[in-house]
């Protein structure tokens, strides 16, 4: 077979641009609206309230086995039932595609990092709680100065591979026609009849998405956990067991 | 007549659980999907096995490699690599079937998952049981068929269960190469009535739940230690 690399740097490589810049705003989009999800929905089930319980449980168990595709799908068709009428045109003006998809992709991985949430909340020793509350902190207080601290340095690596799995999965909007990066190399197989040079470029593209958010979950766990070495080296030095 | 019993109906079951295989011989429907669906999580254990001890192994020809499949494969969404079985094996001259190609991509995939559990798994197991295996004489196949991997498995139990779920959740994908499996055949029901699709999808949700809730019960049986040493290591 014949390759033609050149039309990278053509029409085709600008139909990818524009893929990689809808890629990127839907992944920001629902990336900042799962992680809101995840902490309200985590944190909530953490507490442990008997009547937030079984509605969390069954929110995030549904949402967590059932296929992100189909719940794109199913957002996308059947949202002017579910939406309030009102803000259903308002995303239908601005183009419903992408409105669905953000909205499944959230609720999806809001699922799993409400997960990711609560198991480092778990993970702190109740009596983190108690201490703060003993020492006057309300209870949003002493999550936010006290237990989120702590919990976030033990959650970004969880953390970091659901939001890379999220960028992932943000190929799934071309079901329903987002133009993002998967979608325009199906089209440029269509009507340039190049396909294999624009899967190789966009299979290229999000390797590099994926690493590049490794990269940063690894700087951003090394900034949070800095003075834990700092102290343990001096614990260490102070008692001479270095 | 409610848009439920639309959807409910005998026929649409029948389609729903197998596809055109009475109309037209093709397999479809919830039995294509777990079809798929199981013969990739067999597949990927296997290989996830393989490529986990591979990574484990202090051998730089060994484990690099590993690290490259894991890398390459994890990196990448199951979608792209679904595309690369499907429309780039023509294109190089051989004819691959849709059911391949996609049990193909997921195996591939699910299988650099796998074999980063299996490589958590065993770093899990405490180094004084390796020790321990050394002291008393075992050669080091046996100590790693006898105390390694016994303990390793069961401590990868829960990830796996995870895993399995995450790859039946998967095979929803075949739907965009054209394969009838349950996405597609429920995406066919919505069409042809056309009034019904929060019924249609939800029903669509409601079987996967179900088909992945069991699954996770099946692995979660497992769990249990007594039960486990019973069926693997005959104690």
């Amino acid at each position: 077979m014949n390759t033609d690399w050149s039309i990278l740097w053509g029409e085709a490589g600008w139909s990818i641009l524009t893929g990689l810049n809808f890629t990127l705003k839907l992944a920001i989009c629902s990336l900042i609206l799962a992680v809101s999800i995840g902490f309200a929905m985590g944190t909530l089930r953490w507490i442990g309230w008997r009547w937030a319980e079984p509605i969390c449980w069954f929110f995030v168990e549904f949402s967590r086995n059932t296929p992100p595709v189909v719940q794109i799908l199913f957002w996308y068709f059947s949202a002017s039932y579910i939406l309030p009428q009102p803000l259903f045109i308002a995303l239908r003006d601005f183009g419903y595609e992408m409105g669905a998809a953000v909205i499944a992709l959230s609720i999806y991985h809001g699922a799993f990092f409400s997960e990711v949430v609560r198991a480092g909340l778990n993970a702190i020793p109740r009596g983190q709680l108690e201490a703060a509350r003993a020492l006057g902190l309300g209870l949003g207080q002493a999550l936010r100065r006290v237990l989120y601290p702590q919990a976030l340095r033990i959650l970004v690596p969880p953390l970091v591979n659901e939001a890379t799995s999220l960028v992932k999965n943000t190929s799934l909007a071309m079901a329903i026609g987002v133009t993002e990066l998967t979608y325009q190399y199906r089209s440029i197989d269509n009507f340039l009849f190049r396909g294999l040079e624009a899967l190789t470029a966009v299979t290229v593209i999000y390797f590099i998405l994926c690493l590049l958010m490794a990269g940063i979950g690894n700087l951003v766990q090394a900034r949070l956990s800095r003075h834990i070495h700092a102290r343990s080296a001096t614990v260490a030095a102070g008692s001479g067991l270095s | 007549m409610s848009n439920w019993e639309r959807v409910w109906t005998l026929a649409n079951w029948q389609r729903l659980l197998f596809g055109d295989l009475f109309t037209r011989g093709q397999l479809g429907g919830i039995a294509l999907t777990l079809t798929i669906g199981l013969l990739a999580i067999l597949g990927s254990t296997l290989i996830g096995a393989i490529v986990g001890l591979m990574r484990n192994s202090p051998r730089r020809s060994l484990n690099v490699p590993a690290m490259i499949y894991v890398q390459a494969f994890r990196n990448v969404p199951l979608l792209i690599l679904v595309f690369w079985a499907y429309f780039v094996p023509p294109a190089l001259g051989f004819q691959i079937s849709k059911f391949m190609s996609v049990l193909i991509a997921l195996t591939l995939f699910t299988g650099a998952y796998i074999a980063e559990i299996v490589h958590g798994g065993i770093k899990s197991v405490a180094p004084a049981n390796i020790e321990a295996g050394r002291a008393l004489g075992l050669a080091g196949y046996q100590i790693h068929t006898k105390i390694v991997l016994p303990q390793a498995f069961f401590n990868m139990l829960p990830a796996l269960a995870g895993r399995y779920v995450v790859s039946i959740k998967n095979t929803s994908l075949a739907f965009l190469i054209g394969l009838t499996d349950l996405t597609e055949i429920g995406k066919q029901i919505g069409a042809r009535l056309m009034t019904a699709p929060l019924e249609v999808y939800l029903t669509l949700l409601i079987i996967y739940f179900v088909v992945n809730r069991a699954i996770s019960a099946l692995v979660r049986l497992l769990e249990d230690r007594k039960r486990f040493n019973r069926l693997f290591l005959r104690i």
